[in-house]
């Protein structure tokens, strides 16, 4: 058994280092962090207390254990610490601030059971755990009470150590009090990356990658305007906000940048004064493998994180990949549809749904057809056009009821280039009733370009 | 002055990449992308589209030829992405598809107003998976464009601004500036009438001598071509019977 004692020295304000981001709640953090060398971790007073023989071995030895525990410490926390063969030796050694001590040589203020009993002890003239075991064993039971012989007996290693074992919650949900009510949204930043530096310890100890989040926070209710009090009786005291990202992350920097976009689109009703973050969705993340050849290391983010950071500007429906659809109307081949992570992976087979024809299709389509003005049966578009080939004979859309009757040329414009119109045919039995103008409606459908 | 007599080529190269005389083409310090046409591969510094710089490309409105410009180009640009910003129509995925534009390299931004368009360019210039952005901004001012220009070099992206032939006066921080404008039937005459559709292509700014004449080029792409031709047979012979 190897016990290693952590505790975070007294924090001094404005000691932080720049570019680091003080932790939501430092204590829980530094029990997650914990969590990552060893299973076997426990709270005592202010301080934890870490077995880590069981996973010496996976570290690669003691040294290299302790190397990595301290190299990959919280942010912004100053630990000291000491070791022993049991958890109250170490803890007793950090109290006392003497990592290298013998055991009998320490100080009684630095065992935890025998701090009630110290100003007795000391008149007995008994200040060191030494001399304490040395005492008669029956008389100090019944003078201080079983828990003092108790204690040295497990400080000695006589007795087993049990503790209330800490555990890594399943979900991450901290609270945060603001240190002041917070008016504007963009401003909730500062409280939501504190909250940020939290979630990525956590997400480090369960080796995870956050897929979706939500922050929450609530409104003062005694500062507040009409419009805040509607939503109030309406059960709206609350503000929430959902995070998405599209692969999962331990990103925190686009994770705030998501954030910043987001948050600079709401508007507080009232000041707020607690947030919260919680995890909706995570994923086990893989480790990465980085390629040995220098040119596959390009520079730039990735793909789905500038995606994710245009959608959340500029609005997801303003992104759009094309899908293309195994159909006979041109403005049906294609849809362009928001887009989603998923959607550029399930493309597949591409080739099945082009038509045959494509290449003789014009590359810009007009998502309106315009209809063309006709000066004496000849279609105007920027001039006179000059039908070069066609028609193009298109009939579909009858099993969707709306009946497409088409004839498509291909017309040269002097100014415009080559242009892609249609003459919209009535049905047979229509055209021969109505009068002829009707059958000659041209329009205007795409542009070779 | 011995110094300035030695003004060999290849002491030019000694001093800087980017130093050429001026009835020569640059040595382009810039890795190029050909056009797939080669008689504008010829006027091109380095002999094509230029990587990791703005191109800008002038039209006259309603005109838009830029697919015919730049769609071989983009075929063989590689297999990452390609960003439309604020496209003028809808572009028509199997008409590109069939042109070598795989559609699932394609997304379109929508956007808008002028700044959003410029920041979705410039987010997407940073992008490691993004090939090319091809922007529409008849708006941008030059020092707008400037930004996205050392965007494109930094993260050496393929860059197509089009823009309106009005912005032809204005100053343009652009490495290459065509005004691309289909063949009039006046100019042409007869050819026209024939079927021969042509683009003139003015390069109003390259690193090298300017350019008299319009580079020209066929408008339509080879599929179309070989119809229009079959078309054009079949009307002949018609009314030659």
């Amino acid at each position: 058994m190897h016990w290693i004692a952590v505790q975070a020295t007294p924090k001094q304000t404005g000691a932080l280092a720049a570019g680091e981001v003080a932790l939501a709640d430092e204590d829980s953090a530094l029990a997650w962090w914990a969590l990552r060398f060893t299973p076997v971790v426990a709270r005592v007073e202010a301080a934890l207390v870490l077995e880590v023989s069981g996973s010496e071995r996976l570290f690669g030895g003691r040294a290299a254990l302790l190397q990595q525990l301290f190299a990959s410490g919280p942010p912004a926390v100053v630990l000291e610490h000491a070791q022993g063969d049991t958890a109250l030796l170490a803890l007793g050694r950090l109290w006392a601030q003497a990592p290298d001590a013998p055991i009998h040589a320490l100080p009684l203020h630095s065992l935890a059971a025998a701090r009630t009993h110290l100003p007795t002890l000391q008149r007995l003239g008994c200040s060191t755990w030494g001399q304490l075991r040395k005492l008669p064993r029956g008389g100090l039971a019944r003078r201080f009470g079983a828990e003092l012989v108790d204690a040295l007996d497990r400080a000695y290693g006589t007795r087993p150590e049990l503790f209330p074992w800490l555990t890594l919650p399943e979900v991450f949900d901290t609270p945060l009090e603001l240190s002041a009510a917070v008016e504007n949204a963009s401003a909730l930043l500062f409280g939501a990356r504190r909250l940020l530096a939290q979630l990525l310890v956590w997400l480090r100890a369960r080796q995870r990658g956050v897929l979706a989040l939500e922050l929450l926070w609530e409104l003062d209710a005694r500062r507040s305007n009409a419009l805040h009090v509607d939503a109030y009786h309406q059960g709206g005291a609350q503000g929430r906000m959902e995070l998405r990202t599209a692969e999962a992350t331990q990103d925190m920097q686009h994770l705030q940048r998501l954030l910043a976009e987001q948050l600079a689109q709401v508007t507080l009703p009232a000041p707020v004064l607690y947030l919260r973050m919680r995890t909706l969705q995570t994923q086990g993340l893989g480790g990465e493998s980085l390629s040995l050849l220098p040119e596959d290391q390009r520079k730039g983010d990735s793909l789905h994180q500038m995606l994710e950071r245009l959608g959340a500007r500029l609005g997801p429906e303003q992104i759009l990949c094309v899908q293309p659809q195994a159909r006979h109307a041109p403005q049906d081949m294609q849809t362009w549809q928001a887009w989603k992570p998923q959607v550029g992976k399930r493309v597949q087979n591409l080739a099945a749904l082009q038509p045959v024809h494509a290449a003789l299709l014009p590359t810009w389509l007009l998502a309106l057809p315009q209809q063309l003005l006709v000066k004496q049966h000849c279609p105007q578009y920027h001039g006179p056009l000059t039908l070069l080939a066609g028609p193009q004979r298109l009939e579909t859309g009858w099993l969707e009821g709306e009946v497409t009757l088409r004839d498509y040329f291909v017309a040269r414009s002097a100014h415009a280039g080559l242009v892609w119109i249609y003459r919209e045919r009535l049905p047979t039995a229509l055209q021969q009733t109505s009068h002829p103008e009707n059958a000659l409606r041209w329009f205007l459908h795409g542009l070779f370009a | 002055m011995p110094a300035l007599a030695r003004t060999s080529a290849d002491f030019l190269d000694a001093i800087h990449a980017d130093v050429w005389h001026a009835h020569a083409l640059a040595n382009a310090p810039l890795p190029v992308l050909a056009t797939g046409e080669v008689a504008l591969d010829a006027q091109l510094p380095g002999g094509g589209w230029p990587v990791g710089a703005l191109t800008e490309i002038l039209q006259p409105p309603g005109v838009h030829s830029e697919w015919r410009l730049l769609l071989p180009a983009l075929a063989r640009s590689g297999l990452g992405l390609v960003l439309l910003v604020g496209a003028p129509h809808l572009p028509f995925g199997p008409a590109l598809a069939a042109q070598g534009l795989a559609l699932q390299r394609m997304l379109w931004v929508t956007a808008q107003s002028v700044a959003s368009r410029l920041w979705a360019c410039e987010q997407a210039l940073r992008c490691a998976e993004v090939n090319a952005v091809l922007a529409w901004l008849p708006q941008a001012r030059s020092e707008q464009l400037r930004r996205l220009q050392m965007a494109a070099s930094e993260y050496s992206k393929l860059l197509f601004v089009m823009r309106p032939e009005a912005a032809q006066t204005e100053a343009s921080p652009a490495v290459l500036r065509l005004h691309v404008q289909p063949q009039s039937a006046q100019q042409t005459g007869v050819s026209t009438a024939q079927g021969v559709d042509g683009l003139d292509i003015q390069l109003l700014k390259r690193r090298g001598p300017p350019l008299e004449q319009p580079v020209q080029m066929q408008a339509r792409c080879a599929p179309l071509n070989v119809l229009l031709a079959a078309q054009h047979a079949l009307d002949r012979s018609t009314s030659h019977a």
